[in-house]
């Protein structure tokens, strides 16, 4: 099959953007979109040209490394999977697949499709945690979990940071990066000490980074490549509330 | 330690606050149509019904109620016009091509132009109030109500300006339609904002609140039409009816 | 045997249930107010490097933390998916510290060191401690208590999980202590940075040279002591279940710079991956071995029998590892299926487009458990199949082909995980201590961690209470000297100015590699590895093509530096297996089998590390050796008939 690519090249941060045209054919349908790309680069590679700068790692969905918006949706048209985990199959031969990087103030372009995350690292180092230091801890069954709590926990714990929630939602808004993470703890008896401050602190980084408000367009759990959902964002809105009485 | 510092206008505080006067004014329109209806009962009843909001407790009431509602259109204009800022700061370099994933996103039209749908609002609400509330109340005139107490005649405002311009029930229709647009979105997202929805109910929530966005606005838009279209029903003129069983309840209701 | 010198692996004396124990005790320990003034590098934020960096900044030490990805949480170590061992006994089905010490020892083939291997089983029990109190989200029992499994043929269930994220929770747990440490001030994190080299003053390590991947420049850290924690080497293969960008770069240039590589030759390959399609596929994906559990695996017993296999009957099948392996069927551990796959596919049986695969059968267990059941236990597998591959398995029997997954090879460390060069640790999959000749399923994170949180806060505090360092500064003559050569190195890439890119290089060495130090080795082929990867490597260094600027982003560059380190490490690799002329784990010699064509370990000759050592380029390198001594576990002769 062959397709027409649109691609979003911008040298580095302050250069100016636009999107450039490509053709490729000869793709097979079991491709992954990335490696379309990879034979896309390996053709303006030996062109002459600067290959186009995405990022990815593991290829299997699970680091959160790719992150790419096709076709003004980020992780592609499928749903529930990674720009990786798209398939060639999943478009028409002759289609037109336009490329966009993840865009959001909050992740600031580096070059062509690549887009820095730190801001969620620098959330996560606000609470996304239980203060426990290495060897302090009692018997890992001590403390009975009910197993709906766990799987809930682990529903919110699939995040994989990967941002499209922030790249699909229309505000740029990374409340359920944030939500999926404070309902985890909140789940867990381990997160009920440092609840209150965790989801305080966790959000007022959040905000201090730049992304925009929520707006409930759930845009964000339909692009989640783990169906995270967004009656996470509530919960956290529940627990913020429940933090704010507590503190006053 | 938790720290105050924290807690000032967060982008959460913004979405509960929001939230919490997006929903009261939705009950308030409740309440709003739920009194409008007493128009069916004809021009005794719904003359009494206003005597009543403005004398009850003492005037107290409504001057509370007038008082509320303005704050809360407050809050919940600026909170809105603040989200809708923070949204394009968020994004400064907006993607070609826009698209929707589908699936369990809400996004739409509705969505996606709230602070529009709502500035729509904010226009009719001033018209709406600069024409029955701030009406020249000496033009409408007045009426003796069955118990012999003169109120304000607000039936034949309301029935004779919507009879009078088929223009003007054209402009409440459209703004009804703009309304709705908003509740469609407005309605369960102010629950969700508030941090009501469980996974469980999150899909019956977004229809439930559609159902009421859409009875809402049916009911306002209604009415208008209704008066427009049945000229014999609705009588600008009409005068009490002394033995009308509406106006011997109202006797006992309305302080003379 | 070529074995000229001897490594001493410092193990402490004393029965192996005592030496850790001991061990603890008798080394010294910094002062806490000390702790502050000593600097430690950390290259890598996988579970091994997270929970290193974490535990170290929480003892007080300043850490400065290396990755090559965006951010920590990235790292490989979140593909994971089985589980996590751990010698707790919650099940009460007879397992102990002894027990899971004694299974590692026997499934690495005797070619495990005895103390780390007990050492390693004794911390397991602390981790799921640890991880729990961190908020991982383990699988539970109804009662509330955490679930466990039995993973990769065990006896006992001693497999902790969380879903089939078990990597990614752990990681995201040692990340969340990182982040916590990084809040404190403790840790300094320095994202997309690839270490470029060692820095040693008077012979020990102390500094890095990184390349900054986004701007592009060679920047200078000094430490005290440098931690890698680099992962491994599988993608020498180029198709390999590894990230695309995992790569042995850090760990090459630490051999270059004097830490012995050992065992290079052990390398794992998993069995149950989805084979490769073309010639532009960039990665294999694994599932999960528990599909074994119920799937049967077959060929056509005809060579190039090219009909669809509903249209194969019964007797023409050949369900090969039941026929071999009676007692074990399609449950023989990892080394053993994915051999004989490509046995079978070498005779020319093989099934797909490019004949490199395997049916994996689902036929009978739906017929006999239901589909209900089927899609219960492996719903989840079968929907990623379907994705990738656009075969539906509930319809047409899965093809699964072996691929590269971890390598048991690494840097030589000794007991206290330190390699050759002083200062210079190795920690998790980078070193090469743990897992012999072959790692048993779900331990590779329990190793990660257990070095990160357990050995290396003990040992790397003996080490700095114990030596004697002089300050060091970035700009001193040593730190001078090994920018200049890394500066060197990346503009004698770009200088190149060829027509070839690096993966097509890659690729070839990989498939070379794939070929000849595959599953099963033989003298002939990786004397055939050793002829073709100096040519392949001469192509690379006469017609590398790498566009742009080396002072800016570049991921061509990034990945040339690395293929140029696969080209020489692939050659070690191949040296390595020559030499080893015995089968044993993963590493099997066709020279070296029984009468039935089992893998038959020569103990006399070859009961050893090897350990390489750099003699400089275009020189053979020495090969050291570190006898290995079973003082508890007897060698056996491994049998799954």
């Amino acid at each position: 099959m062959n397709v027409n690519l649109r691609i979003w090249r911008q040298p580095g941060p302050n250069a100016p953007g636009r999107l450039v045209d490509y053709s490729l054919d000869e793709i097979d349908p079991s491709q992954s979109f990335l490696e379309m790309l990879d034979k896309l680069n390996e053709k303006l590679i030996h062109e002459g040209q600067e290959p186009v700068a995405f990022e990815s790692d593991c290829r299997e969905g699970i680091c959160g490394n790719c992150g790419l918006v096709i076709n003004g949706i980020a992780h592609g048209p499928k749903g529930a999977c990674t720009t990786c985990e798209v398939r060639m199959r999943q478009f028409n031969s002759g289609d037109t697949i336009t490329v966009e990087p993840f865009r959001a103030k909050a992740f600031p372009l580096i070059k062509d499709l690549v887009v820095n995350r730190s801001a969620f690292d620098r959330i996560m180092s606000k609470g996304g945690f239980v203060a426990v230091n290495t060897g302090s801890a009692q018997d890992a069954n001590l403390i009975p979990i009910h197993k709906d709590d766990a799987e809930r926990a682990m529903d919110a714990a699939a995040c994989i940071g990967c941002g499209a929630c922030v790249a699909a939602c229309p505000n740029a808004s990374a409340s359920l990066f944030v939500g999926a993470k404070v309902s985890q703890f909140t789940w867990l008896p381990q997160g009920q000490v440092e609840r209150h401050t965790r989801v305080l602190k966790m959000v007022k980084q959040m905000d201090s980074e730049g992304f925009g408000d929520c707006s409930n367009h759930a845009e964000c759990e339909a692009a989640c490549p783990k169906e995270i959902s967004i009656s996470n964002i509530g919960r956290m809105r529940r627990e913020y509330t429940k933090a704010v009485f507590a503190a006053v | 330690m938790i720290n105050l510092q924290n807690i000032k206008i967060s982008s959460v505080t913004k979405k509960l606050l929001t939230g919490i006067t997006g929903l009261s004014l939705v009950l308030f329109l409740v309440a709003h149509l739920i009194g409008n209806l007493t128009l069916f009962a004809g021009p005794e009843v719904f003359n009494a019904y206003a005597q009543f909001l403005h004398h009850f407790m003492h005037g107290m009431f409504i001057r509370l109620a007038e008082f509320g509602l303005f704050s809360f259109f407050v809050i919940h204009i600026w909170s809105a016009v603040s989200v809708s800022l923070s949204k394009r700061k968020a994004r400064p370099s907006r993607y070609a091509v826009e698209g929707n994933a589908g699936g369990k996103s809400k996004k739409s039209l509705h969505s996606l132009n709230m602070i529009i749908s709502g500035s729509i609002i904010l226009l009719f609400v001033l018209v709406h109030l600069n024409h029955f509330k701030f009406a020249d109340h000496e033009a409408v005139g007045t009426m003796t109500l069955a118990n012999g107490v003169e109120v304000q005649n607000v039936y034949r405002l309301v029935v004779g300006s919507f009879q009078g311009n088929f223009g003007y029930v054209l402009f409440y229709m459209l703004a009804m339609g703009v309304l709705c647009s908003h509740l469609m979105h407005g309605v369960w997202s102010a629950v969700q904002s508030l941090g009501l929805a469980r996974p469980s109910t999150l899909p019956y929530l977004h229809i439930g609140g559609m159902a009421v966005a859409i009875a809402l606005a049916v009911g306002f838009f209604l009415l208008p039409l209704l008066i427009f279209m049945m000229r014999g029903t609705f009588d600008p003129n009409a005068m009490p009816d002394p033995v009308h069983h509406a106006s011997l309840l109202l006797n006992r209701l309305i302080p003379g | 045997m070529s074995a000229k010198k001897t490594l001493d692996a410092k193990i402490p004396p004393g029965p192996v249930t005592e030496k850790w124990t001991q061990h603890k005790f008798n080394m010294k320990l910094v002062n806490p107010a000390n702790k502050r003034k000593h600097t430690v590098i950390v290259v890598g934020t996988g579970l091994a490097g997270a929970s290193a960096a974490a535990s170290l900044g929480e003892l007080g030490y300043n850490v400065l933390n290396f990755c090559i990805q965006d951010s920590p949480r990235r790292a490989h170590s979140v593909a994971a998916q089985g589980g996590i061992n751990a010698a707790k006994n919650y099940q009460n089905d007879g397992d102990s510290v002894y027990r899971l010490f004694y299974d590692t020892v026997k499934g690495g083939d005797f070619r495990a060191r005895e103390a780390n291997v007990h050492r390693l089983a004794e911390v397991s029990v602390s981790i799921i401690d640890q991880c729990v109190a961190q908020g991982v989200p383990f699988a539970r029992e109804y009662g509330g208590m955490l679930s466990n499994r039995s993973f990769g043929g065990a006896q006992v269930s001693r497999t902790f999980y969380a879903r089939g994220q078990t990597g990614q929770q752990l990681l995201l747990g040692a990340y969340g202590a990182l982040m916590r440490q990084v809040e404190e001030g403790k840790v300094k994190l320095f994202p997309r940075r690839e270490m470029l080299d060692l820095v040693k003053v008077n012979d020990v390590a102390r500094g890095i040279i990184c390349r900054n991947l986004v701007t592009g420049e060679l920047e200078r850290y000094a430490a005290d002591a440098v931690l890698l924690c680099t992962g491994g080497y599988s993608t020498v293969f180029y198709l390999s279940t590894n990230a695309v960008n995992c790569n042995a770069t850090a760990a090459w240039r630490c051999y270059k710079r004097g830490a012995y590589f050992a065992n290079p030759c052990f390398t794992q390959i998993h069995p149950t991956c989805i084979p490769r399609f073309g010639e532009t596929q960039s990665k294999l994906t694994l599932m999960s071995e528990s599909l074994r559990n119920d799937g049967r695996v077959w060929v056509p017993k005809r060579k190039g029998d090219d009909r669809k296999p509903s249209e194969i009957p019964e007797t023409e099948r050949d369900y090969f590892l039941e026929a071999k392996y009676p007692a074990f069927g399609n449950l023989v551990p990892r080394d053993i299926a994915s051999r004989n796959a490509q046995e079978v596919c070498q005779e020319g049986r093989g099934v797909g487009p490019t004949g490199y695969a395997v049916y994996l059968d689902f036929g009978e267990a739906i017929q006999r458990l239901g589909k209900d059941v089927i899609a219960q236990r492996y719903g989840n597998l079968f929907a990623m199949y379907h994705e990738i591959t656009g075969d539906d398995p509930y319809e047409t029997p899965m093809m699964i082909y072996p691929a590269p997954h971890y390598t048991m090879g690494g840097l030589w460390v000794d007991y206290n995980l330190m390699t050759t060069v002083n200062g210079l640790f190795a920690l998790g999959e980078a070193n090469f201590s743990d897992h012999g000749a072959n790692r048993l399923g779900a331990s590779a994170l329990m190793q990660g961690l257990a070095d990160g949180y357990f050995v290396i806060p003990y040992t790397l505090g003996n080490y700095l209470a114990t030596t004697k360092l002089d300050p060091v500064t970035t700009e001193s003559p040593e730190f001078d000297a090994v920018a200049a050569e890394v500066q060197a190195g990346v503009d004698k890439l770009m200088s190149i100015k060829g027509k070839t890119t690096a993966d097509e290089i890659h690729r070839e060495l990989g498939n070379i590699m794939i070929d000849e130090v595959g599953m099963s080795r033989h003298e002939k082929g990786l004397n055939r590895a050793l002829e073709e990867i100096p040519r392949i490597r001469e192509k690379f260094w006469n017609d590398l093509c790498i566009p742009g600027d080396a002072k800016d982003y570049n991921k061509e560059l990034e990945k040339a530096g690395r293929v140029a380190d696969f080209l020489e490490l692939g050659e070690l690799m191949a040296r390595d297996a020559l030499e080893r002329k015995e089968s044993c784990g993963g590493h099997f010699r066709l020279e070296s089998q029984d009468s039935e064509g089992e893998a038959k370990r020569d103990d006399e000759n070859f009961t050893h590390v090897a350990a390489w050592r750099f003699r400089g380029e275009d020189k053979v390198p020495e090969r050291c050796v570190e006898a290995l001594e079973y003082e508890n576990v007897k060698p056996s002769q491994r049998s799954y008939k």
